[in-house]
């Protein structure tokens, strides 16, 4: 009775297990081919004002100004903060005297709340605010990552206070105006093996992670061998 | 005579054995998978960082490889095409094992992404050994699976 059973079950089962094994590749195989190319550039897309497609589409100061110096970071990171910390107003200083070009690339691998907050830091830049906005974010930054502390109607307020007044900055960040910016910005990352945030490099040469990121005498002494006054 | 009576009991409890690697090493292989298929960006720095692929390579595999995951562990899970899925699986083990020693033996200070996460970490903050060993046990499960692929609740026959 039970071999029966088993005998009238094996080619509905062989079927079966054929129709299962083909779901499965299938899936495997149009998850992959969607990952690979929803990861890529986007051709056409709005950019924010200051960006340089050249330059990796990062927010760009200085555009004429030398040495140039490109920095990958998460808002989320909190390592990115006590780079900031140590090394942030000596940056801003070289940026607003011009004594350098300096490029900024807010990255969003941590998740969904860094793409908010990247999206939020391109809108201050189109209201001429990312300095500020960039130093109130990470005043401000949440002990842990996508804690769902970052929000949009937060990020306004983080614009609110760095200064922002345009009125255009809240709608920006509501409309998410540059999400798919932050595709490229990461894909521009991908492109260039930019593998931990912070990141610098001076003259497209990183910095050594080891002894010159959180040194403010290093950092400072690596900038100025570049040729910053 | 103690072989035997070994043999004996294990043949009893075969089928069993099979089902439980088949789960475990199946549902890590889906949350693996899970975890990282859900932030591909952070993916595909993992793999980068290991220094090993040309980085256009690399990216490509960081977005790929957590739905072969997926697909694999969901086969051992549901129990179909067992003895292939634990070939796979365990060579993707045996992947990740050389490529965490060759990161470790060259001085890399980097985080395996297994379940997410990823990248270069500071100095000290690795966690080579513990990696390593849990990716042996799983590939010793999928040898084991490799030996005795039929066990309760397959579709494989």
């Amino acid at each position: 009775m039970a071999t029966d059973k088993k005998k009238s079950q094996q080619p509905a089962q062989k079927g079966m297990r054929g129709l299962v094994i083909g779901m499965i590749v299938f899936v495997v195989a149009v998850g992959a081919a969607f990952a690979v190319i929803s990861n890529q550039s986007i051709k056409s897309l709005k950019l924010p004002s200051s960006v340089s497609k050249a330059d990796g589409y990062g927010i760009v100061f200085n555009p004429t100004g030398s040495p140039k110096i490109d920095i990958w970071e998460d808002f989320q990171c909190p390592i990115c903060d006590r780079f900031e910390g140590i090394n942030g107003n000596y940056i801003n200083q070289v940026v607003q005297a011009g004594h350098a070009k300096v490029v900024f690339h807010t990255m969003s691998f941590i998740g969904p709340e860094s793409i908010l907050a990247a999206n939020a830091g391109a809108c201050a830049a189109n209201s001429g605010k990312f300095i500020q906005f960039h130093a109130a974010m990470y005043n401000n930054q949440p002990t842990t990552e996508n804690s769902g502390k970052i929000t949009n109607p937060w990020l306004t307020l983080i614009g609110a206070a760095a200064g922002i007044s345009d009125p255009k900055f809240s709608s920006c960040v509501n409309n998410g105006d540059f999400i798919n910016w932050t595709k490229n910005i990461e894909a521009d990352a991908a492109a260039k093996n930019v593998n931990a945030t912070p990141t610098v490099f001076v003259n497209g040469k990183e910095l050594d992670r080891n002894t010159q990121y959180m040194d403010p005498v290093a950092f400072k002494k690596a900038l100025t061998d570049a040729g910053v006054k | 005579m103690a072989n035997q009576k070994f043999a004996t009991t294990h043949m009893k409890f075969q089928g069993w054995i099979t089902l439980l690697a088949r789960l475990v090493l199946g549902g890590v292989l889906i949350a693996a998978g899970a975890l990282k298929a859900g932030n591909p960006a952070h993916a595909a720095m993992a793999v980068r960082a290991y220094q090993v692929l040309p980085v256009t390579l690399a990216n490509i595999l960081g977005y790929a490889l957590p739905w072969a995951e997926m697909g694999v562990g969901l086969a051992l899970v549901i129990g179909v095409a067992v003895k292939g899925s634990a070939i796979i699986g365990g060579g993707l083990m045996l992947l990740f094992i050389l490529a965490i020693s060759q990161a470790w033996a060259r001085g890399l200070s980097i985080d395996c992404g297994c379940f997410g996460g990823g990248g270069a970490v500071a100095p000290g903050h690795t966690a080579y050994v513990q990696e390593i060993l849990r990716d042996t046990g799983l590939t010793a499960l999928a040898v084991y699976l490799f030996r005795y692929p039929h066990g309760k609740f397959g579709l494989d026959k």
